[in-house]
């Protein structure tokens, strides 16, 4: 009997965990920065609340991988920005954002992106060096 | 708790690793039904498949790139990555394709 | 094409600070002005900020908000009286109203504005790295 591929030769690195929770943590990477640079630009707007990434979408990633479907489970799954509640309101116009953590956070989300997006380019890499054996 | 206040990493806890879990796939070995039987059935329909499967990925990065060209998406990072996807899918193809030929023409050689 | 992520909310915050630092060096300029076009001293002027949503969530969450000038108002609090018989518009009883600007106010809100601003810069120049290394993804 023929084995019947169907377009599941590649799929195995490009479904396997590591890369799917890569490339979706890459979304709320981009997400997250948006959300710093919303809080940075109104750091002196009165009564703005400073936002990131909802934290139901890091919960919902990982129910997913824990139930085994990572791919098919989080394909319609995107990260959106929410209100953070746990920020504290320290001025007396109700603004609750701190530049100093901001660009702190920043900085650590600039180091998470690039780490995600190596691990991307690692998997592509040695995709291509095994179908065509030469590094590219 | 730093005086700062917490930063919530986006998945607390997430495994440090950096090496790819997946087997790598392997280039196609068919297995014949039986004794004898003539392998061209098995490589079309995979090649079928293959074919199947590269378009949908090619069609996928068209569609995020024009998106992103459009102003519609600033997702540039998944208008990259489909892109690299199709590609690397396109890739294999090609060299099982070339793959094919040549045990073809090997094949044809030793019947001469 | 919006390839560099959260551009257009920095963008906007760049330029409120840059309209704000425009307004705290006017009122630093004419901190000694005891008379002008409309006849008496210099007011201070101030500038306030809102909120402007670029995109919104839809139902789930918040949206992007970046930042504008709501509006320019002049800060209608009178200045000192300054006891000064021979200036040139000493009222009878040689007062002169100064205007009310508070120099070492408007030094605060000078560097309170510049910081953000660069803050601000340092938001698009990460997002730029970020884009550069998303394009070397796979290479």
């Amino acid at each position: 009997m023929p084995v019947a591929l169907s377009g599941t030769m590649v799929d195995p690195i490009f479904q396997s965990d590591n890369y799917v929770l890569a490339r979706k943590l890459l979304d709320a990477s981009v997400v997250r920065h948006q959300a710093i640079a919303s809080n940075i630009a109104n750091a002196e707007t009165p009564g703005y609340q400073r936002v990131d990434v909802a934290p139901d979408f890091a919960e919902q990633l990982r129910a997913q991988l824990v139930s085994g479907d990572l791919a098919k489970g989080t394909q319609n799954l995107t990260p959106h920005l929410a209100e953070d509640p746990s920020a504290r309101s320290v001025r007396p116009d109700g603004n609750s954002v701190d530049i100093e953590h901001e660009l702190l956070a920043m900085n650590r989300n600039a180091v998470e992106h690039e780490y995600l997006t190596e691990i991307i380019t690692q998997n592509i890499k040695q995709l291509k060096m095994a179908i065509t054996g030469r590094s590219s | 708790m730093s005086p700062l206040g917490p930063i919530s990493p986006l998945l607390s806890g997430a495994s440090p690793l950096t090496k790819i879990d997946a087997p790598l796939p392997k280039l196609p070995t068919v297995h014949l039904g039986g004794v004898g039987s003539v392998p061209t059935e098995g490589f079309g329909k995979m090649l079928d498949g293959l074919v199947a499967s590269v378009d949908a990925k090619q069609a996928d990065a068209k569609a995020l790139t024009q998106k992103v060209l459009l102003g519609d998406s600033d997702q540039l990072h998944q208008s990259v990555i489909a892109m690299q996807e199709a590609g690397v899918s396109f890739s294999l193809m090609v060299e099982v394709r070339n793959k094919l030929i040549e045990s073809y023409q090997e094949l044809m050689r030793m019947q001469a | 094409m919006n390839l560099i992520t959260g551009i257009d909310v920095s963008a906007s915050a760049l330029s409120a600070q840059k309209t704000r630092l425009d307004v705290v060096a006017q009122n630093i300029a004419n901190a000694q002005t005891t008379r002008t076009a409309s006849g008496g001293p210099y007011q201070r002027q101030v500038v306030s900020f809102e909120t402007e949503l670029i995109k919104s969530q839809g139902t789930s969450g918040a949206g992007l908000q970046s930042v504008r000038v709501a509006q320019v108002t002049t800060d209608r609090t009178p200045g000192q009286q300054v006891y000064n018989p021979q200036h040139p518009d000493a009222t009878a009883d040689g007062l002169v109203t100064m205007p009310n600007v508070n120099l070492s106010q408007e030094m605060v809100d000078l560097i309170t504005a510049s910081r953000t601003y660069e803050a601000n810069l340092s938001v698009v120049k990460t997002a730029r790295q970020m884009a550069s290394r998303t394009l070397d993804i796979g290479k």
